[in-house]
């Protein structure tokens, strides 16, 4: 059964047609072990990527592929990594993206697809002077 | 944050899911966001205030 309704496409469709670069979004799960908000997680992102032929979903195992993991800084799963024409977005979502974070993967495929950075110019400015390895982690909940 | 400088990484963190990721960091409410392992931003913020505490030096009054 599909998450999104025709409604929920019809408005996704429309905010995403902006998009025009290629967007991959790498999707780490665990076959074996795992949770099952890997399967959902994999549901959401296929039925986003179905809205827009740019946006492609490239499946990754999380046992096997460790190559791509150590390339991505990828330690837990389910994992979703959004790559802008192949370059490293550095936005990674680590959970099954639905309720808010549904939201956040949309603005950042979006970003990832127009490179629109919808930021204040002064926030850019002292963005643009971070020199070192900066990791933020932002812990939400899907309600 | 993260796209505008290849320095920055950002994470979206499902709190429920790696419990073990918000024992760790003390989420007890959200959003709830850590920056370099030190700095805690509790709530939403206005993106100036966000990015202000985002780049406040380490040790620095957490918000």
């Amino acid at each position: 059964m599909a998450l999104l309704t025709d409604q929920d496409r019809q408005t996704i469709t429309a905010h995403l047609a902006p998009i025009s670069k290629r967007v991959d979004v790498l999707l780490f799960t665990q076959t074996i072990g795992g949770s099952e908000s890997g399967l959902i997680a994999k549901q959401v992102v296929d039925e986003v990527a179905s809205l827009n032929d740019k946006i492609t979903v490239v499946d990754k195992s999380f046992v096997l592929d460790t190559e791509d993991r150590a390339k991505y800084g990828v330690d837990k799963a389910p994992a979703l990594v959004v790559l802008a024409d192949g370059a490293d977005t550095r936005i990674r979502f680590y959970g099954a993206n639905t309720g808010y974070e549904f939201v956040s993967l949309i603005e950042a495929v979006l970003l990832a697809g127009t490179g629109n950075l919808e930021l204040e110019p002064e926030s850019i400015a002292a963005l643009a002077a971070v020199d070192k390895p900066m990791h933020i982690q932002v812990f939400s909940t899907p309600t | 944050m993260a796209y505008a400088n290849p320095n920055i990484t950002a994470d979206a963190v499902d709190a429920q899911e790696f419990m073990d990721l918000s024992r760790r960091y003390r989420v007890t409410g959200v959003p709830k966001t850590i920056v370099n392992e030190t700095i805690e931003i509790m709530g939403g913020l206005p993106e100036p205030e966000f990015v202000e505490a985002a780049l406040q030096p380490p040790g620095a009054p957490g918000r």
